[in-house]
């Protein structure tokens, strides 16, 4: 039915942990992202959620290539993305795009705002003149910043408008993917609504996919259609918005939900949170079994030594956890 | 309800190569004895500048606190000397920062570190201070603490940092606890970890805390009164209950309105603040908030704006709220 | 829905940005004046001196300072204050000179090193410490040796040792720009290694390396005097401020002038170009991190 744009099967990415002067050995292995699958379907905002260390990040990053995932693949438009060489992925990366967390970071200091949004014409080819600048301009506008800025150096924006550029560079060559990671994490609260306000009109005007990574749990329900929830590099559980919200399964999730404060005196007057124990362990020793049991406060038999699959429990509602599979083995 | 330190018409200003920074303008709060207030503001709005001044941690150039009184226990911590202040800070004022990596000292071991509060503000000896920073990080939940004392900040994450200076800031058993932004670099979970901890150490010693932060949600849930503030000023405070319900000044309306709640049917479109924050150099002028206001009139432009009561306890410094 | 620019300051691009602040600085304009006020000397002095600067007089051999000869005259006759601008020809040029040989070798290999990463970086990174380690006066010797003593050969022996510093900045420069998002932006855009190392992490360096480079110019210059001093740096009769020293040094008591003087403009230029090369540092600072 819905058509999948992207799809992402037993990704792992794993960063070696090395030493030695000439030749340098393996010691360890971060664990960053461990067997993902995912869907991504064409149209969707899927929201991507999960706390620091979690691999969302990564992620993000690995299905673009801009990390080579260790092993697994990446299916975009039926080609498998980890298996092209660099030269072959370039014309498709006009297609693939990704809007930055720190504006004051993801711009060149040293290009102006026509740069920046050029940036991705001049690689691919769109040569300079009339045509380039009238697409700037267009850019420009449609991210809502007036074109007079076009030679301003990024110094002279604010946060939110220097996202802006981000987003306008990102958007410069017709994307049908945008990897949003942390987009309004950096800036202001009053800021951060313009800026989803934003996304969420260019998605419509112009059907982008968009996969948006943010540890903001109620941005991402306001973005988000479907949504993935991570933790150590694993999928713990993925379901539609609101049914993710509403009734949350994985136990990492309720705890995650319930530690968003509600703007409401009242309200929070009523609520009580559930308060996790201690921190959460390195991805380079990660806990064996399911990697939430040492936290978690239903852990019981199987949940130590044995790794939960992320089963479909209803339609589109899936989890890792024993707490679900029917398939359990008992202690 | 017992006033353990007031702010009053405290105005610190910033000289910048650019010009006169007016980081805090004419602001008062006060907070009791046991009491959780809550400064909240965006970036730049001066709450943090404010927290710096009542405990004179400003640089003095390019900084100066231009004018007001901070009373606390019958004196004016303002006109102290520097020696005397240094006596109250940290001892009788605690504060926790964001950033533990840069409160903390990252040569010294965490037992040292706490261990010379608590001799030279408690005039403990040593086996004394040893065992009393033991206890406190035990009742700041970092377990194994006999073990974990002897290690040095990088050891820690920046949850159990942030635990390890909640215990230096309740080492000696200050009146008044100044949080700024404490959890703003944790994740959700720790945050609330970090919370719920520090709402029940304070409850159980009755100590009255300044929490300073941009979530409105963390406020909503721990603190009894509330002062927004907007480019150094406060435009709006009264009881927590009564802001959220029922905002008095457009800047508060508007914050609240521009953050989605988990507990609320989603709305289709957020409403944001137009526009950008203001420069603090070169202000508007009258109401710092009219050119992003949407309500705004022409008198907004000019003179100067004072807090008023607009219902029992709550004031607000916007005109257009006093003809309701 | 056009959001309205705030920002209330006038627009300067970066080097104009960069450009005022140095104007600013009054000892880097000092120096700024000092050295272009001696280049002009050097190349004006054939028209402002009556003599040459290898015309010997052997009537007028070790006089002091007078009329005739402004700063006096050394053990062959030849006018010290004609010989101490033309001196200035060559200390500049050495300093200059050799600063190209420093961009042409140390560029390429930092930006490499700092690019490429792994082993490329690794070996490129000890062939450096090599070269670092090595004793740069004997190794000027042996190219000295090798390649002969004109004056170009001088400028590549000084060059050849003093392209480690620069090599190993952009390599530092690159590393922590490598990391940045920005640079992982283009990455994501499909630009290539060239490409990112011409357009983004080379120009994001120039800050630095161009402050380097200034520094490296007296430097250079102390190393050109030195080697003339020692008799393996620029051959007569081209005067130079280190063979000048060199040869007033056998009257030092005698006619203490003779190394006085061009020891005191060995001294100006570099303060000149040290006083510029902080002016420049601070200048170009990033600023933009408001």
């Amino acid at each position: 039915m819905d058509e999948i744009l992207v799809q992402i099967k037993n990704l792992k990415m794993y960063f070696p942990v090395t030493s030695g002067i000439f030749l340098q050995r393996k010691m360890a292995e971060i664990k960053a992202v461990d067997e993902v699958s995912l869907d991504i379907i064409r149209g969707e905002t899927l929201g991507l959620v999960g706390e620091s260390g979690c691999g969302k990040t990564t992620l993000g990053k690995s299905i673009l290539q801009l990390y080579r995932p260790t092993s697994g693949e990446v299916l975009f438009e039926g080609n498998d993305l980890c298996r092209m060489p660099n030269k072959q992925l370039r014309p498709l990366r006009q297609k693939l795009q990704v809007i930055f967390q720190d504006p004051h970071e993801s711009l060149d200091p040293r290009f102006t705002a026509a740069d920046v949004i050029g940036e991705p014409m001049r690689i691919h080819g769109v040569p300079k003149g009339r045509a380039r600048r009238e697409r700037i301009e267009e850019l420009l506008d449609v991210v809502g910043l007036a074109s007079y800025m076009a030679n301003r150096y990024p110094h002279e924006f604010s946060g939110g408008q220097r996202q802006r550029l981000g987003i306008a560079r990102a958007l410069a060559l017709n994307p049908s993917f945008i990897v949003c990671d942390e987009p309004i994490s950096a800036l202001d609260v009053s800021i951060q609504a313009q800026i989803i306000n934003l996304l969420g009109d260019l998605q419509e005007k112009f059907h982008i996919t968009y996969l948006f990574i943010s540890h903001d749990l109620s941005v991402v329900r306001h973005i988000s259609n479907r949504v993935a929830v991570m933790y150590l590099g694993k999928l713990v559980e993925v379901a539609d918005r609101d049914e993710l919200y509403k009734a949350p399964l994985h136990p990492y999730t309720q705890a995650l939900l319930s530690a968003v404060p509600i703007p409401d005196p009242a309200v929070e007057a009523q609520r009580s949170v559930i308060v996790l124990k201690g921190e959460v362990p390195s991805p380079l020793n990660p806990p064996p079994g399911c990697v939430f049991h040492p936290r978690c406060y239903k852990v019981f038999g199987p949940c130590a030594t044995v790794v939960p699959m992320l089963t479909e429990v209803s339609s589109g509602h899936h989890v890792a956890c024993h707490l679900y599979s029917r398939a359990s083995p008992s202690n | 309800m017992s006033t353990v330190l007031q702010v009053s018409d405290l105005s610190t200003h910033f000289h910048t190569q650019d010009g006169v920074v007016k980081a805090v303008e004419h602001v008062s709060y006060e907070v009791a004895k046991g009491e959780v207030i809550a400064l909240v503001g965006e970036s730049g709005c001066g709450k943090t500048v404010s927290a710096l001044s009542i405990v004179r941690l400003i640089q003095e150039p390019p900084g100066r606190i231009v004018s007001g009184q901070v009373i606390f226990n019958g004196t004016d911590l303002l006109k102290l000397s520097r020696q005397a202040v240094r006596k109250v800070r940290g001892s009788e004022i605690a504060m926790i920062f964001q950033e533990p990596m840069t409160s903390l000292n990252p040569v010294l071991t965490i037992r040292r570190q706490m261990t010379e509060a608590l001799e030279i503000h408690r005039g403990m000896k040593r086996q004394e201070a040893l065992d009393e920073a033991i206890r406190l990080l035990e009742r700041v939940g970092i377990t194994q603490a006999e073990r974990r004392i002897k290690d040095y900040p990088h050891n820690f994450s920046g949850g159990m940092r942030q635990r390890v200076m909640m215990a230096m800031a309740i080492s000696c058993q200050p009146q008044v606890i100044i949080a700024d932004e404490p959890t703003t670099a944790v994740d959700v979970t720790i945050q609330a970890q970090l919370l719920e901890m520090l709402h029940n150490i304070t409850k159980d010693l009755d100590t009255a805390v300044i929490l300073i932060t941009h979530n409105l949600g963390i406020v909503a849930r721990y603190a009894r009164r509330v002062y927004v503030m907007y480019a150094g000023r406060i435009v709006e405070h009264g009881l927590a209950q009564a802001v959220y319900h029922d905002p008095r000044h457009p800047y508060t309306e508007g914050l609240l309105c521009s953050v989605p709640r988990l507990d609320e049917p989603r709305c289709v479109r957020l409403v944001p603040i137009e526009g950008q924050p203001p420069d603090l150099i070169a202000p508007p002028l009258g109401c710092q908030f009219h050119p992003r206001c949407s309500q705004a009139q022409d008198q907004c432009r000019e003179g100067t704006l004072e807090l008023v009561e607009v219902a029992p306890g709550h004031y607000s410094s916007c005109r257009m709220a006093r003809k309701e | 829905m056009a959001v309205a620019a705030e920002s209330a300051r006038p627009h300067h691009t970066l080097w104009g940005d960069a450009f005022v602040r140095l104007r600013r600085n009054r000892l880097a304009v000092a120096g700024a004046i000092i050295i272009i006020s001696l280049a002009l000397a050097s190349i004006i002095v054939p028209l402002v001196s009556p003599y040459e600067f290898d015309e010997q007089n052997l009537n007028a051999i070790l006089e002091g300072p007078s009329h005739a000869h402004l700063l006096g005259t050394d053990g062959l006759g030849r006018d010290v204050f004609t010989r101490l601008f033309y001196g200035a020809r060559t200390s500049l040029a050495v300093g200059i000179f050799v600063q190209f040989i420093v961009l042409a070798i140390g560029l390429p290999i930092g930006a490499l090193a700092g690019y490429a990463g792994g082993r490329v970086d690794n070996l490129l990174m000890r062939f450096v410490d090599v070269m670092f380690a090595f004793p740069d006066l004997l190794l000027i010797i042996l190219i000295r040796a090798i390649l002969g003593g004109s004056i170009y050969m001088i400028f590549l022996a000084i060059g050849l040792v003093a392209w480690v510093n620069l090599a190993r900045l952009i390599r530092g420069q690159i590393l922590s720009l490598k990391q940045r998002d920005f640079i992982t932006a283009a990455r994501a855009m499909g630009g290539s290694g060239p490409y990112i190392t011409l357009r983004h992490l080379l120009p994001n360096s120039l800050g630095p390396v161009i402050v380097l480079v200034t520094f490296g110019i007296p430097r250079a210059i102390f190393a050109e005097a030195a080697l003339s001093y020692i008799g393996i740096g620029i051959k007569p009769p081209t005067p130079s401020w280190g063979t000048m020293i060199q040869d007033g040094y056998n009257n030092i008591f005698g006619a203490p002038y003779l190394v006085l003087f061009p020891a005191i403009a060995v001294g100006i230029l570099m303060l000149a170009f040290t006083f510029l090369g902080d002016g420049l540092r601070d200048a170009l600072d990033p600023r933009e991190r408001r």
